[in-house]
């Protein structure tokens, strides 16, 4: 066993250090979980340029797709970082960066890694992407999506419906997953991943705004969208296995990206807690508040395990079965408890609307709070996610 | 970053896991409860052979040279089979302050009949409130000629009734703050001022109440420097809350096992009740705690083997060690349902030693107190 990081990685952190305190303006106020990618979005393109400049955006990318052949170490690392300083731009709507590249690289064409690959890694308004699963009757049951694909000689020709489309309106290109046969034994068999431009005509793209008001979400209908056949990713009828494998690398990544911002919060909370005197005490001698951010402490150090022991197990090549769903899991219960602890610290403050100058900590906690809830059903439910632990790593029967 | 044992780690584990199985079935565990030792001297003599008792330490005493983190290994394989007897009071709370700040001649008049089993060690630190702080020493140790004299008494001391000897805290100077002025005594637990009263617990193991009378300590009986004693009982209870971890996590391990197994072979509504997905995610959030108090343990005993201890990821592991044990053991009497209840069943054992795993080395909140000055709060 050997938990030390090595030279690379500790560099790695120093030297985002020093770009979060050159790059970031001095009256820079991070995102919150509420309002999720693109608060400015010309602003957070810009800062995925320079990340894409240093050879950071996509590190993990073999060196002639833009990446530097990064370890999936030195990747987790990164996501810690650039979540723990707040650094904007570098998910740029998530989908491209973390899976739509990635899967590209192990199941795309030539011609599909050319044209694509360098785009996402320049960190250009062109190499946003979002991603097309959900509909109004595949939650969940994702293997119910219906949106067909059909065969038109060189073409296909797409029609239905995807919902909570993170970032689609900021999208140039869209990941999607549709039905090429209808005939298959199983729901699974007969899906396909297409790449569709957000340009075709026919996609209509319409916003839903969360219940705090926020523009992350849309509906993307698809009307007699036609697709060109070389924009098939990997083999027809297919998809399922592909999106497998995006889901595991969505999933990878949600650990560290909320470690590191949960650290940054506890870290807020405990200055908070020694600058603030309530009652004639300063709120850290209050033994209930010292136990509360205790007790985040506690988990987020799970949490920091976690990441670090899935990324150790993909970096030995094996394939997660059952870690990403138990580190998804641990990620939202953190989150959960690490916005409820920071409202309670915060006291009545804590109802402040977020971007008000009477907020506290520029909003965090509000925007922790409200965005919580959201953010636990975006790539699986903790329901699901318990159940695939109890059926892959416990070897109880399916239950869904 | 390697989250991984080595051959040999493995080989300890799979050698203890057999001989306990082996030797230490659950009727032998229900045996030992009624049992006025509590262990049995036998097993005991061949855990020795195996050299476990001396497993950390150099072989010139008698040990093997292992590494802190095989010790953690093993106790984990102990804590699985919930080996009853004074392994934990002899040699994490009383060995290893030996090994590290014992004179050359203790060392080797000690440590040697410990590594063969021929000598059994209990601790004494907690006085009324229980509490392993410094606030707390107040038996007191005063001079008189070259000798000091003790007198007080401590509380829940494990294994006192079979132990040789019981390494007292004493209180050899008052003022300057309630950490200066303490100084460690290894006392003959035979000795004829020394008196024992049984705290009888829920757990089955064995607590006394050690009275000392005026029982003589002359300068050899000193651990370490006097009046700087509470540094070697922060030194022990480090290492200690890290071993009491690894019994936990072996503890929750077997929990989930036996729970999981229970859950696939118990049919109701004429399917197994691990089909249902309210036993399904009560089983998931047991894993979840399985595998965070296994990994915090295993980070905390890495700082410990390569020599640089945290403190603050110790006392995150036995805090979440503590709050984890409880809470699996009472979702799984709860997914058994009432057969989990009954004294025939193997889980109430575990559940039964799960308050005195929690005290065991800094409780919940002394843990939870470091990590909050750990956060500079």
């Amino acid at each position: 066993m050997d938990f030390r990081l090595g030279e690379k990685e500790l560099a790695l952190k120093e030297e985002i250090r020093k770009f979060a305190q050159v790059e970031l303006p001095p009256d820079f106020v991070r995102s919150t979980v509420i309002d999720g990618e693109f608060r400015d979005f010309d602003f957070e393109i810009s800062m995925s340029r320079k990340l894409a400049q240093r050879g950071w955006l996509v590190m993990s990318w073999p060196e002639k797709y833009g990446g530097r052949g990064a370890s999936v170490l030195e990747q987790t690392i990164y996501e810690m970082e650039i979540a723990y300083r707040g650094i904007p731009g570098a998910w740029m709507g998530i989908s491209g960066i973390q899976w739509v590249g990635p899967c590209l690289i192990m199941f795309g064409t030539e011609e599909q890694k050319e044209e694509y690959l360098p785009l996402i890694a320049s960190g250009e308004k062109d190499g946003v992407w979002c991603t097309g699963y959900s509909e109004p009757n595949a939650g969940s049951d994702f293997a119910n999506i219906r949106t067909r694909a059909v065969r038109d000689g060189d073409d296909y020709i797409i029609n239905g419906q995807k919902v909570w489309t993170s970032a689609a309106h900021r999208a140039r290109w869209c990941w999607l997953a549709v039905r090429t046969s209808l005939n298959a034994a199983k729901k699974h068999h007969g899906i396909s991943i297409f790449i569709v431009d957000m340009k075709s005509p026919g996609v209509t793209v319409s916003p839903i705004l969360n219940y705090y008001g926020r523009h992350h979400f849309n509906e993307v209908f698809f009307d007699n969208v036609r697709v060109p056949a070389s924009n098939l990713v990997g083999e027809e009828n297919k998809g399922w296995y592909y999106l497998m494998q995006s889901l595991a690398f969505e999933r990878r990544s949600i650990a560290p990206t909320t470690y590191g911002t949960l650290k940054w919060i506890l870290e807020e909370l405990a200055k908070y807690a020694r600058q603030t005197e309530y009652d004639g005490q300063v709120l850290c001698e209050n033994p209930l508040v010292r136990t509360k951010l205790a007790d985040l402490a506690i988990d987020l150090e799970v949490l920091k395990m976690f990441a670090f022991q899935l990324s150790w197990r993909i970096s030995l090549g094996h394939i997660p079965v059952y870690e990403s769903s138990r580190n998804k899991i641990m990620s939202d219960e953190l989150m959960r408890r690490g916005a409820i602890t920071g409202a309670e610290i915060l006291g009545i403050y804590s109802q402040v609307d977020p971007d008000s100058d009477w907020a506290k900590l520029s909003g965090a906690m509000q925007g922790a709070y409200l965005g919580f809830p959201g953010q636990a059903i975006a790539a699986g439910t903790a329901e699901i996610e318990k159940s695939i632990i109890a059926q892959f790593r416990l070897g109880l029967p399916k239950s869904y | 970053m390697d989250f991984s044992f080595t051959e040999e780690q493995n080989m300890l584990r799979m050698s203890a896991r057999d001989f306990l199985a082996k030797e230490c079935p659950k009727s032998k565990v229900r045996e030992m409860d009624k049992d006025e030792r509590g262990y049995d001297p036998q097993m005991w003599h061949r855990m020795a052979q195996l050299g476990w008792m001396g497993l950390v330490f150099p072989e010139e005493y008698g040990g093997m040279g292992a590494g802190f983190m095989d010790l953690v290994i093993l106790m984990e394989e102990m804590g699985r089979n919930i080996l009853p007897g004074p392994f934990f009071s002899t040699v994490a709370l009383c060995a290893l302050p030996l090994l590290e700040y014992g004179s050359s001649e203790q060392k080797a008049k000690f440590l040697p009949q410990i590594a063969k089993g021929e000598a059994i060690w209990a601790f004494g630190l907690a006085e009324s409130s229980g509490k392993c702080e410094a606030t707390e020493v107040r038996l007191r140790a005063v001079l008189k000629g070259k000798d000091y004299v003790l007198e007080g008494h401590k509380l829940f001391v494990t294994d006192a009734h079979v132990a040789d000897y019981i390494l007292v805290v004493g209180r050899t100077r008052q003022g300057e703050g309630p950490e200066n002025g303490i100084t460690l005594f290894v006392v003959d637990a035979s000795g004829p001022s020394v008196k024992m009263e049984p705290i009888p617990t829920i757990g089955g193991d064995r607590q006394f109440k050690v009275s000392l009378d005026g029982v003589t300590a002359p300068e050899d009986r000193i651990l370490g420097t006097i009046g700087k004693g509470w540094g070697i009982v922060d030194f022990m209870l480090q290492r200690a809350a890290v071993l009491k971890c690894a019994e936990i996590s072996g503890a929750c391990q077997a929990v989930l096992d036996m729970t999981t197994n229970y859950a696939k072979e118990r049919i109701q509504f004429d399917r197994p009740i691990g089909s249902f997905q309210a036993i399904q995610h009560k089983l998931a959030d047991m894993l979840i705690d399985v595998e965070a108090v296994q990994h915090l343990l295993y980070q905390a005993a890495w700082g410990i083997n390569v020599g640089s201890p945290s403190p603050c990821q110790i006392s995150v592991a036995k805090a979440k060690g503590n709050e984890a044990y409880q809470r699996i053991c009472i979702e799984a009497v709860a997914a058994h349902g009432a057969i989990g209840y009954t004294m025939d069943h193997d889980l109430g054992l575990y559940y039964r030693r799960v308050k005195a795993a929690q005290f065991a080395a800094g409780d919940t909140d002394l843990h939870k107190e470091i990590i909050a000055n750990g956060l500079d709060l």
